[in-house]
């Protein structure tokens, strides 16, 4: 793993809401976009809590939190991942990629200027979820037809129904950079 | 009259949002991303019970629980929800308050569905919260319950309320709503045949992807409410009434909302209960519904009966349109409940007598065009049944039946058969239609459906404010949320060309009542046509201010303020539309896959053209989802709720959905903001009459019951 920034483990426990409980914790060190995290997590939090309420990258959305709708995937060691069916500390170790992660130097994804360029936000609550889903695809396939994203992207709902639009933007990502996503 | 489409400068051209870098990288902040210091986290107890009094609830155990700073129930927040019943569709106001007997609180008792809410608790953690829930001990007793509209009715029924199931009107009134045209016994003496028909449709939630959630924030008796609305001014006023305060002591917010499709432009229940507990706690509080929560608490579409009777002679004519409708409303009467598609026809003598109906399912809620898709559906499947039966193109039967304008009551453009001529020529409507319906010899068969509209797109009053600095930067305040649709991006369009500079120096400030004027909300496909107009009479009175004084220096600013409030004219506004669609049916399955959708539409101007086909793609598609899958099911044995989330309802995915072609017919009818009328609404209206007609294409099977679900065609396939 490269060197990465080490976030200071007193600076997340004040985000934490006051203790009034004994919940049982468990100690793990994750990375996250990058930057090292070390962080006390409770045992019944999901990844997603973990990265909403506790590392505050609230990009990621909760839309079921029963793994239906896809809407909290990230990336966890390159793969996707429904975030609120993936509990904290199973993360322990992991590296993890969340949307806020895919701008480089403030420059977009391909992906992302893809997503803009085709409209594919509507309500913009599943995509994030879109993103990371099609990220993971183009680091696979990097020249998906239209059948292969719509293939892997099943598994992300977008109620708004803007699935046209999506599977326009991602073809067209990597049409244009050969997948360089 | 209208006018052929010039280009104009801004509008018209693709354009990215405003806030498209927002959306892709996740900075923009929907409500349940909000945190403000020692704020708490809520959760909601719901009934188990489709009907129950409640005996006793004991909230000690919860309330001991450490970490556990508050719990309501009805004994102790009596918070009457006025948005939540009554109104009838119509905005609920202070004197329907005092009149209705039929009052609904954020707490009731008895609860009168599964899912109605019991008990509320504010904690430190969601999980303490939840834990909480656990811990509060309730006492029912379990009451007989009815699901069904026309048992419901039935003399010897459960009874929901006192005043019997019949939903009573603003007025206490307890009768069907009845709406009559011409002579209906005349026109069925005319008709030379007689057609009849039962549909039924089904319980289609909104389910837009953000769950309902509100963070309520007291500031002395200021409440400053975050919360996913469609309408922030409509929802300011409901929460100002509902908890006895002024509007200016109520603030609300909303920069982001995952999707509405048409359920929020009231205040909700989860704005009360936050704000409650965060009034008992004196801290501010985050109350978060779970998935379950959001299908429960309030649902969409009403499930309806639809029995058609119609009159017709043998050139094809229709004389007469009887329809007696039954809408399920759930257990309060939050909306209208109405079944519309029968005034889409010209023949003058029509009669329908429309009950909605109290039920022990959850509430329905508005859901995207409330009244049309599911009576489209009805009527124009009884149609095209009855031009197949008289040997009759269903196109050319619609030529000669649909509403036109007349002279006393002109349109101030018509464009229906232009809209149906360009989908027949796209679509290749006569290569695609069977002749003969069910004639593809195998066990997969192939067929084509039509279906027309036309809605409303009618100015309203609305308001806006625009202020230009010394730096010749404009900024445009308008109380609209951008629900999806892009009316940030649109506002600033229109601002843009009516004051002929780049969009980008113009920035639209939207979503919070201390900072917005008055607008109508994002419902009924309104926020173009009315807070656009507002717009480009703000930008002409500031261009009024410019040419006396100059442009401003310095420190200075001009604003401009307009509320514009049209007189009506006598002409009817309207945006319309022809769909087209090929399915294929596998008999063996009962599966029907979408082939080819063409959808043709007449909505004034397109302002921006690329979120206005994005606007009719997904309206097409939740069409489609409400055509052959969706629907809260419930078991008549225990009346529980069986279908939900996104799985058990079957939503459409990616790979479910086809490439919807969407053309539009570009007019200026000199109304409305450069000519632009209504989208968003529109598109879903068409979708299930043309699934419907396209599968009675394709096997000779007209079903009559929505969804069209694999065991409904199998069953009927048999």
């Amino acid at each position: 793993m490269r060197d990465t920034p080490d976030a200071s483990s007193a600076s997340l426990q004040g985000n934490r809401p006051p203790s009034e409980h004994n919940s049982p914790s468990t100690a793990i060190s994750l990375t996250v976009n990058g930057v090292r995290h070390h962080v006390d997590v409770e045992d019944r939090w999901t990844l997603v809590e973990l990265l909403r309420d506790h590392l505050d990258l609230t990009g990621t959305k909760l839309g079921c939190d029963r793994s239906e709708c896809g809407a909290c995937t990230v990336l966890l060691n390159g793969q996707p991942v429904y975030a609120c069916a993936h509990l904290a500390v199973w993360a322990d170790g992991a590296d993890v990629q969340t949307v806020e992660g895919l701008a480089r130097d403030g420059h977009l994804s391909p992906l992302q200027q893809a997503f803009i360029e085709h409209n594919a936000p509507q309500c913009g609550f599943c995509t994030p979820g879109q993103l990371m889903m099609a990220t993971a695809l183009l680091n696979t396939i990097p020249r998906p037809d239209a059948a292969q994203v719509q293939q892997a992207l099943v598994g992300n709902l977008c109620r708004c129904a803007n699935y046209n639009a999506i599977v326009e933007a991602v073809v067209a990502a990597g049409a244009q950079q050969g997948g360089a996503a | 009259m209208s006018t052929a489409i010039q280009p104009l400068t801004t509008i018209g051209h693709v354009t990215p949002r405003v806030d498209a870098i927002e959306r892709v990288t996740g900075q923009a902040k929907y409500t349940n991303d909000l945190k403000l210091p020692g704020m708490l986290y809520a959760r909601v107890l719901r009934s188990p019970h489709p009907h129950a009094r409640i005996r006793h609830i004991d909230t000690s155990a919860a309330s001991r629980l450490p970490g556990v700073q508050a719990v309501i129930t009805h004994e102790n927040a009596q918070v009457i929800w006025g948005a939540g019943a009554v109104a009838g569709g119509r905005q609920y106001s202070d004197a329907i308050k005092e009149i209705t007997r039929q009052r609904r609180y954020i707490f009731n008792n008895p609860v009168r569905c599964v899912g109605d809410a019991v008990a509320a608790v504010a904690a430190t953690d969601r999980h303490i919260a939840e834990q909480a829930l656990a811990l509060i001990q309730v006492d029912y007793e379990v009451l007989p319950f009815v699901l069904e509209p026309e048992a419901a009715l039935a003399a010897d029924a459960p009874r929901i309320w006192p005043e019997g199931n019949l939903c009573l009107d603003v007025q206490n009134n307890c009768a069907p709503v009845v709406s009559e045209h011409g002579d209906l016994a005349a026109g069925f003496a005319e008709a030379d045949q007689i057609f009849a028909q039962r549909y039924d449709t089904g319980f289609v939630h909104n389910a837009q992807l953000e769950p309902r959630c509100a963070l309520a924030h007291w500031q002395g008796e200021t409440l400053t409410l975050y919360t996913p609305s469609q309408g922030i001014a409509n929802c300011r006023h409901d929460m100002a009434r509902d908890l006895g305060l002024e509007d200016r002591q109520v603030r609300v917010v909303c920069h982001y909302m995952g999707g509405g499709f048409g359920n929020k432009n009231q205040n909700q229940d989860a704005d009360l209960i936050a704000a409650t507990l965060a009034r008992h706690t004196k801290a501010p509080v985050m109350l978060e519904y779970t998935r379950r929560d959001d299908w429960l608490g309030m649902h969409g579409r009403w499930p309806t009966v639809q029995e058609y009777k119609v009159g017709v002679k043998k050139d094809g004519t229709v004389t007469a349109i009887q329809l007696i409708g039954y809408s399920g409303m759930g257990p309060y009467r939050k909306n209208a409940g109405g079944i519309s598609g029968i005034e889409l026809y010209a023949c003058p003598n029509r009669y329908r007598s429309l009950s909605p109906v109290y039920t022990n399912r959850t509430t329905s809620g508005n859901f995207r065009a409330p009244s049309e898709p599911h009576g489209v559906y009805g009527i124009q499947s009884i149609m095209d049944d009855i031009a197949s039966k008289l040997g009759m193109d269903p196109v050319e039967f619609t030529l000669k039946n649909m509403l036109r304008p007349t002279a006393e009551h002109p349109f101030t453009n018509y464009s229906l058969d232009a809209c149906m001529q360009m989908g027949v020529e796209t679509f290749d409507w006569q290569a695609r239609r069977k002749a003969t319906p069910g004639s593809d010899p195998g066990p997969i068969k192939r067929g084509a459906g039509f279906s027309f509209m036309m809605f409303r797109a009618a100015l309203g009053m609305s308001s806006a404010v625009v202020q230009v600095d010394a730096q010749q930067h404009y900024t445009v305040f308008v109380g609209v949320t951008d629900v999806g649709p892009g009316a940030k991006t649109t506002m600033g369009m229109i601002a843009a060309e009516a004051l002929g500079v780049p969009l980008s120096q113009v920035t639209v400030v939207s979503g919070d009542t201390e900072r917005c004027p008055y607008s109508v909300g994002e419902s009924g496909s309104r926020t173009t046509i009315m807070t656009g107009m507002a717009v480009v009479e703000a930008v002409k009175d500031l261009q009024q201010q410019i040419a006396a004084r100059g442009m401003p220096t310095g420190n200075d600013v001009l604003v401009a303020s307009a509320t514009p409030t049209p007189v009506p004219d006598g002409t009817m506004r309207q945006c319309f539309g022809a769909h087209f669609v090929e399915v294929e049916v596998d008999t063996r399955l009962g599966t029907t896959r979408i082939v080819k959708y063409v959808a043709v539409h007449e909505s004034g101007r397109i302002i921006n053209p690329q979120t206005a086909r994005d606007q009719i793609r997904g309206a097409v598609i939740q069409g489609i989802g409400q055509a052959l899958h969706e629907d809260l099911l419930y078991d008549p044995v225990s009346g529980q709720p069986l279908t939900i989330g996104y799985y058990r309802a079957r939503h459409l995915t990616h790979l479910d959905v086809p490439t919807i072609e969407v053309h539009f017919l570009e007019v200026d009818d000199g109304y409305g903001p450069f000519g632009a009328k209504t989208v968003g609404e529109s598109g879903i209206i068409l979708t299930p009459a043309a699934v419907a007609n396209a599968i009675f294409n394709a096997t000779g099977i007209r079903m009559t019951s929505l969804p069209m679900t694999r065991d409904k065609l199998l069953g009927a396939l048999r």
